[in-house]
């Protein structure tokens, strides 16, 4: 997966944001908000494309959780990103 | 061609239409000086703002104008918040809402109800982040329908976010209302650098004034505790 490169992200206060810029911002009239975890996962898409098993073992590394765990807040976000349609 | 002074800058507006030029009446500056920067926008730009409503050229051009000035504006640490500001006691309190929610309303009660109150700009005013953190507004000559405004600045004292309410409250806003709220109102626009930039702005804002939530109706108790609780607001910047 990978995240369309027409987003910006930044942290505002505490919370991620990501806008969409360029071309992409014409059709895309929203902005996404993010937690950590997200944020995370989204700056590994950002940069090439990964795979979800990449983005758990990612996950691994960074936090201290389970892989059951990590697993699972992976498939959560990939589908709610899917979903938003932020994906290149 | 005629040059302003905004929010303490000097900007001369190339304009082909004379409404502008009234409008900004309070804000011409007849001494000779060089502008900080030049705006003037095109007939296509022009044509296509009317292309949204049922609007004169003139006002078309000036909705343009504002707008180039407020893209120029991001690199002094100015930017437009749309908003309804009051300056008491030298203090300035904002207002905002979704369209429709009820700022002048709201904005009428404290005219009302809170002695020394006057209206700083009803609809269109400029902050500026300030080197300590904080916030300064600044009157414009863009100041809404009820063509509320004057040509004055003061420092923010803190921000409200409206809504109707049966009875009238006022909350602390969470971080997270502040943020969505904020990203309704500001207008983020241009490419990547600019939209980063813009980001970065939002950041400095929302740690820069405490924020509020004020359910209200129409009542003067409504502009009466929304000024109590905001003129003791304190903000513990780190």
């Amino acid at each position: 997966m990978r995240i369309n490169p027409d987003f910006t992200i930044q942290k505002v206060g505490s919370i991620w944001v990501a806008v969409p810029v360029g071309e992409t911002s014409k059709h895309f009239h929203a902005m996404l908000q993010l937690n950590e975890t997200g944020a995370f996962l989204w700056n590994l898409m950002s940069k090439k494309d990964v795979s979800e098993a990449a983005l758990v073992d990612a996950l691994l590394e960074e936090y201290d959780v389970t892989r059951e765990i990590a697993e699972r807040d992976v498939a959560r976000i990939v589908a709610s990103l899917a979903a938003c349609g932020v994906f290149a | 061609m005629f040059i302003i002074r905004l929010a303490e800058l000097y900007i001369c507006i190339e304009n082909k239409y004379p409404f502008i030029e009234r409008q900004c009446q309070n804000f011409l500056c007849h001494d000779c000086v060089t502008p900080d920067f030049s705006v003037s926008v095109s007939d296509a730009q022009i044509r296509e703002e009317q292309t949204l409503g049922d609007f004169s050229a003139g006002y078309c051009e000036s909705i343009c104008i504002y707008r180039a000035i407020c893209e120029k504006m991001a690199k002094y640490h100015i930017f437009l918040l749309h908003s309804s500001v009051i300056e008491v006691d030298g203090y300035a309190y904002a207002f905002t809402a979704k369209s429709g929610v009820g700022k002048s309303t709201h904005t009428a009660l404290w005219l009302k109800n809170i002695p020394n109150a006057r209206v700083l700009n009803g609809d269109k005013p400029l902050y500026r982040l300030e080197s300590d953190g904080s916030l300064t507004v600044f009157g414009t000559p863009w100041n809404g329908k009820e063509n509320w405004g004057e040509n004055i600045s003061a420092p923010l004292r803190a921000i409200c976010f409206i809504e109707r309410g049966a009875v009238n409250s006022i909350r602390p806003a969470t971080e997270l209302e502040t943020v969505t709220r904020l990203m309704h109102q500001l207008y983020l626009r241009g490419d990547r650098a600019a939209i980063d930039r813009q980001l970065a702005l939002m950041d400095a804002l929302v740690r820069a004034v405490p924020y509020y939530v004020l359910a209200c109706n129409i009542s003067d108790e409504a502009a009466m505790i929304a000024f109590d609780t905001m003129k003791n607001s304190k903000l513990e910047r780190n």
